[in-house]
């Protein structure tokens, strides 16, 4: 009987556990290489957001958690801040103006100023991203109530997001696309509630962002991507 | 009603009150030099009154009151604009009259419409804006040379609760987004470099002016009455001459 909380306490660790287990994330990283890559010493890349006046959705916190991830690990990489470029070469990376494919590229070096500008800053690939991530499914029911003596929820909820992004990679210096990435991961997150609610939040957009950063930091670096 | 009964009501009517109406204020915008080669033209920018100062109201799906005050921002992103695209800005107020200055060309911006959506409209988790600016440019004797509309537009995704400052970075990339495509298309819209080579010649100033009035849809007369207001008789000094 003294130990009977204990096996209680025991027994919702092993259901938590199991739940966490279960709110499992999946993912996918693939990349196509188009031509060979690598930064020498003083060059850096720059991380943006494809423009919205192409119907493009990235989070402004998406590209923000990739700059930082691709600049961690023994496979760092120099990042220049997206904000900083843009205005430097305003209003050639405006959402309006800036490049949607390659081929804009050369008359985009051959303004005046342009190609001066981006050697200053030492960008040598613009990695454009796309994608986003959405709720797809979600069902389950929880409710939730309060008295004077006290309240609690009671239920089950669950929901699954995807997480969709393709990164392309787009090498300055030789005005060609250098091939891209993509990071494709779906997650389950559960809310059991029983009395208290335990969220189990699947963390789908960082594991997309980690794993893409991850990948991008191989291909820049020209270590296999696969 | 007792006087705590009655504070408490009031209180609560506050907060009612205030939950269903949304303030948006932008602060001080400044937009970057840009790459561009220097227009050589002296120019005066008039701003006019509810330019300097636009507060745009609207009651969302018939609830929520959203008031979105632009505040200085417009004047100071397109004297900014200026003074970085033309060799030399001279800045007029509401006030100043053009006759007592000496340009090239004088521009007046004016907002046509100005239009915004929050995510429970377009269900996304973005806020948008939109902004018909016009530009008006005028020759060194106040004929009118170009009516030039500029749409604008910004998209910010919301982050936390609320949506303010998403809505105020939409807002900023929109009036963004208008400075891009005024340096990026202000020749080829407007042809205003040609004012370097002084006014517009008498001969082109009806026929222009027909072309405005074509544009706006506005009749033979109407047409006359714009050459009347803007055209023929030009900016007057102080003295009436």
């Amino acid at each position: 009987m003294i130990r009977a909380p204990e096996q209680s306490g025991r027994t919702l660790l092993v259901v938590v556990a199991a739940l966490v287990a279960s709110s499992c994330v999946t993912s996918r990283m693939e990349g196509n290489r188009e031509a060979a890559t690598g930064l020498a010493a003083g060059e850096s890349v720059v991380i943006m957001a494809k423009s919205y006046h192409l119907g493009n959705e990235t989070e402004s916190d998406y590209v923000s958690c990739v700059e930082k991830a691709m600049q961690s690990g023994s496979g760092g990489l120099r990042v220049m801040p997206s904000s900083q470029f843009v205005d430097s070469l305003f209003p050639w990376f405006e959402p309006r103006t800036a490049p949607s494919e390659t081929k804009g590229l050369d008359k985009l070096m051959a303004r005046p100023g342009v190609k001066e500008r981006i050697a200053q800053n030492g960008v040598r690939y613009i990695i454009w991203l796309d994608g986003d991530t959405e709720r797809v499914a979600g069902g389950g029911s929880l409710s939730c109530a309060a008295g004077p003596g006290g309240g609690g929820c009671f239920g089950f909820a669950w929901w699954q997001k995807d997480a969709d992004y393709t990164a392309s990679v787009w090498d300055l210096r030789e005005q060609e696309s250098a091939g891209t990435v993509s990071a494709d991961v779906s997650g389950t997150s559960y809310l059991p509630a029983l009395v208290v609610p335990i969220p189990l939040i699947a963390r789908t957009q960082a594991k997309a962002c980690k794993g893409l950063a991850n990948q991008l930091q191989a291909f820049i670096n020209d270590d296999d991507v696969s | 009603m007792s006087p705590i009964r009655l504070s408490l009501l009031v209180s609560l009517l506050a907060l009612f009150v205030a939950g269903c109406s949304t303030s948006v204020a932008i602060d001080t915008t400044t937009i970057p030099k840009p790459i561009t080669a220097t227009i050589p033209l002296v120019v005066a920018v008039r701003i006019p009154a509810d330019f300097e100062n636009f507060v745009y109201q609207e009651k969302v799906m018939g609830r929520q009151e959203w008031t979105i005050d632009l505040g200085r921002s417009n004047a100071e992103v397109f004297t900014q604009l200026f003074s970085h695209l033309f060799t030399e800005l001279i800045v007029l107020s509401p006030d100043d009259n053009p006759a007592d200055y000496t340009f090239d060309a004088l521009i007046e911006p004016s907002i046509d419409d100005f239009e915004f959506s929050i995510p429970e409209q377009s269900q996304t988790d973005a806020f948008a804006v939109w902004i018909r600016y016009r530009l008006l440019v005028f020759d060194s004797a106040g004929n009118r040379y170009a009516n030039w509309p500029v749409s604008a537009y910004g998209k910010s995704q919301k982050e936390g609760i609320g949506g303010t400052d998403a809505l105020q970075r939409a807002a900023v990339l929109a009036m963004r987004d208008a400075a891009a495509l005024v340096v990026t298309q202000m020749e080829r819209a407007t042809g205003l470099s040609a004012l370097a080579d002084g006014p517009l010649e008498e001969s082109l100033i009806e026929e222009r002016e027909q072309q405005f009035a074509d544009e706006e849809g506005l009749t033979e007369e109407d047409s006359v009455r714009a050459i009347l207001l803007t055209g023929l008789g030009g900016f007057q000094n102080d003295s009436g001459t």
